[in-house]
């Protein structure tokens, strides 16, 4: 796995930058080497971290500004103190896009995981042309999203749709799946991992292709059942890549915007509506700069305590 | 953002990886049973999950409702390039996206380096930080940035457009980068200092030069990022002529009827690049590499 080379590597980083290491020269030569590494060190970081202010540090503190503003795009405003946060916490339309966030959030993270789990498994045993269903299969993560997006909306947005009028051919009645709010949230949840699988995929994949067969073999002649094996040995050594998969997928779902934008926009009566699309109506469709960005400031106070919390935790299980 | 990728090719699910049955010697009429049958519900679940992308295809290649061609045509890519700006989108997302690509590239390459190379607190720190930011919303940097931009004239701009990505690709393209320098040992470069070159010289003729893999496979992270990318299009682009393609799609659905036959045509336009991109350099396609990226540090 990339993982131990990548440590060794870096402990021969350590050993061969350490001031002081083995086979160095006089020491006033190393502290030398040292400031001057030191030097090279910052202009080779200095764009990433010009860039970093510019694009996310800024930003940041502004959005703090305006969170704390009761201005417009144009215009910062006058200080309101909390106001905005109040009225945001207060709104039931926070309320119910902080749980259709969570729901689509869970929905995504688990059903995503579940099918790239299945289909990995799967796709490890012998199959005929196994490695082009492999290929295939990455597709809906590869295509973009504007593009997938037009397909369902052909496929399910009006009663004369390609899928409705199947349904209807079927005797099973005309379901409106982006006009009924239910559908339209499953809808937009199943779009979520129709486009997420293969990421979980690939990942479960990775990890289980560094699995030695032999220990199954082992397991099979002390008599292990099948799921015996599945439990004690496949998902143990694929725990790792899946704790970060989650975390990752996590994020994306938190964040996602054009999946839920494009297919639905929201709707129907904001079923659809998580706190990302929220934040962007407040802010560009009904121009209240303060209470959008105070919506988008709770989710990332949230998502920065979660990272920082979930950062610990892998690095924590790589030391184990 | 969905493409986290990285890896040396080795570390690369590799495809038709042996199961359990490998070790029985001759493959028996039931495994040769289990093995058809797999097949077949694999071949299922293949052709169900291809079907919008099989739909969009289809329909691109179809005669309009208008038209009188019959079979299957070229026509509706013709006129999608001949009756709109289809062109200067196009032309807008690969200026986009190109620049995307490199200028992520020439920012996250040092950058990695320093992450993989230097051991102090403030690199640590540094890496935290990136983490951080990677997990945050857009749309809390885009609202603040869009005010700024538009004080600078990069409202409505293709270089605004490029500034954000970059911007945004610019965290995990640092990781993708330093847990590829990982990967190459200290003493190729210990070997140039001896020869009197300095460590910036080390990096760009032993390092870089021995990294095309992990360049790839960055670069092909930025390509989809910015090549997909539609929240800071949406925000950012306001007249037809500056469009790139995911808003030039999407403008189809701003009339009355849609246009379907129109619309898939440029949908297949726009999922060639990925697509073509992921066929030619599919063994520099791995997730398994982040995890590695992000336990290392």
């Amino acid at each position: 796995m990339s993982t131990t080379t990548a440590q060794s590597g870096l402990a021969r980083a350590r050993r061969g930058l350490a001031p002081g290491g083995p086979g160095g020269g006089p020491s006033n030569r190393k502290s030398k080497l040292s400031s001057q590494t030191r030097r090279t060190f910052f202009w080779l970081l200095l764009p990433s971290i010009v860039l970093l202010v510019l694009i996310h540090g800024y930003p940041l503190v502004y959005a703090g500004v305006q969170a704390t503003h009761d201005g417009s795009l144009i215009d910062t405003g006058n200080f309101v103190g909390v106001e905005n946060f109040g009225h945001v916490l207060s709104s039931p339309a926070f309320w119910k896009a902080a749980q259709f966030t969570l729901w689509f959030t869970i929905v995504g993270v688990f059903g995503s995981w579940l099918v790239g789990l299945g289909l990995a498994l799967l796709l490890r045993t012998k199959i005929p042309a196994g490695g082009t269903f492999k290929i295939l299969l990455l597709l809906p993560w590869v295509v973009p999203i504007v593009v997938s997006s037009t397909a369902w909306n052909w496929l399910v947005a009006t009663p004369d749709s390609l899928i409705p009028s199947l349904f209807r051919s079927l005797g099973l009645g005309t379901p409106l799946f982006l006009a009924d709010p239910n559908l339209a949230a499953v809808m937009v949840m199943a779009f979520k991992v129709w486009v997420s699988f293969p990421f979980m995929m690939m990942m479960i994949s990775a990890a289980l292709a560094s699995v030695d067969t032999t220990v199954y073999e082992a397991a099979s002649m002390d008599g292990a059942s099948k799921w015996q094996q599945f439990s004690q040995i496949t998902l143990p050594l694929i725990a790792r890549s899946t704790y970060i998969s989650w975390i990752l997928m996590t994020i994306f779902c938190v964040n996602d915007f054009p999946t839920i934008y494009l297919l639905t926009g929201g709707g129907p009566v904001d079923a659809t509506t998580s706190l990302v699309v929220l934040a962007y109506r407040t802010v560009f469709q009904d121009f209240q700069t303060g209470p959008g960005v105070a919506i988008a400031f709770l989710m990332t106070l949230t998502l920065v305590v979660v990272s920082v919390f979930l950062y610990r935790q892998i690095r924590k299980s790589s030391v184990e | 953002m969905s493409a986290v990728l990285h890896a040396h090719p080795a570390s690369g699910p590799a495809l038709g990886v042996a199961g359990p049955e490998k070790s029985r010697r001759v493959l028996s009429d039931a495994g040769l049973r289990g093995r058809w049958w797999r097949f077949v519900l694999i071949l299922a679940i293949t052709a169900i999950v291809l079907v919008p992308i099989m739909v969009t295809v289809v329909l691109a290649l179809t005669p309009g409702p208008n038209s009188t061609a019959t079979g299957l045509t070229l026509e509706n890519l013709s006129n999608v390039f001949s009756k709109t700006l289809a062109a200067t989108w196009l032309k807008n997302s690969l200026i986009t996206t190109v620049s995307t690509v490199i200028v992520s590239v020439a920012v996250a390459a040092p950058a990695g380096y320093v992450l993989s190379r230097g051991r102090s607190k403030a690199v640590s720190g540094y890496s935290l930080l990136l983490f951080v930011m990677q997990s945050l919303p857009i749309i809390t940097s885009v609202v603040p940035l869009f005010i700024l931009f538009a004080g600078l004239g990069l409202v409505d701009n293709l270089l605004g457009l490029i500034i954000i990505y970059v911007g945004s690709t610019m965290t995990v393209a640092t990781w993708m980068m330093a847990a590829y320098f990982d990967s190459i040992p200290v003493s190729l470069e210990e070997a140039s200092w001896i020869d009197g070159c300095s460590v910036f010289g080390s990096f760009t003729k032993v390092v870089l030069r021995n990294s095309l893999p992990g360049i790839l496979s960055t670069a092909i992270f930025a390509f989809l990022l910015a090549w997909n990318d539609y929240l800071v299009a949406i925000v950012f682009l306001r007249s037809n002529e500056i469009f790139t393609l995911p808003m030039g799609v999407q403008s189809f659905f701003q009339q009355n009827a849609t246009d379907w036959s129109g619309v898939m045509a440029l949908a297949v336009v726009m999922m060639l690049p990925p697509i073509v991109v992921f066929a030619t350099l599919n063994k520099y396609f791995s997730v398994g590499g982040i995890g590695g990226s992000l336990a290392g540090r």
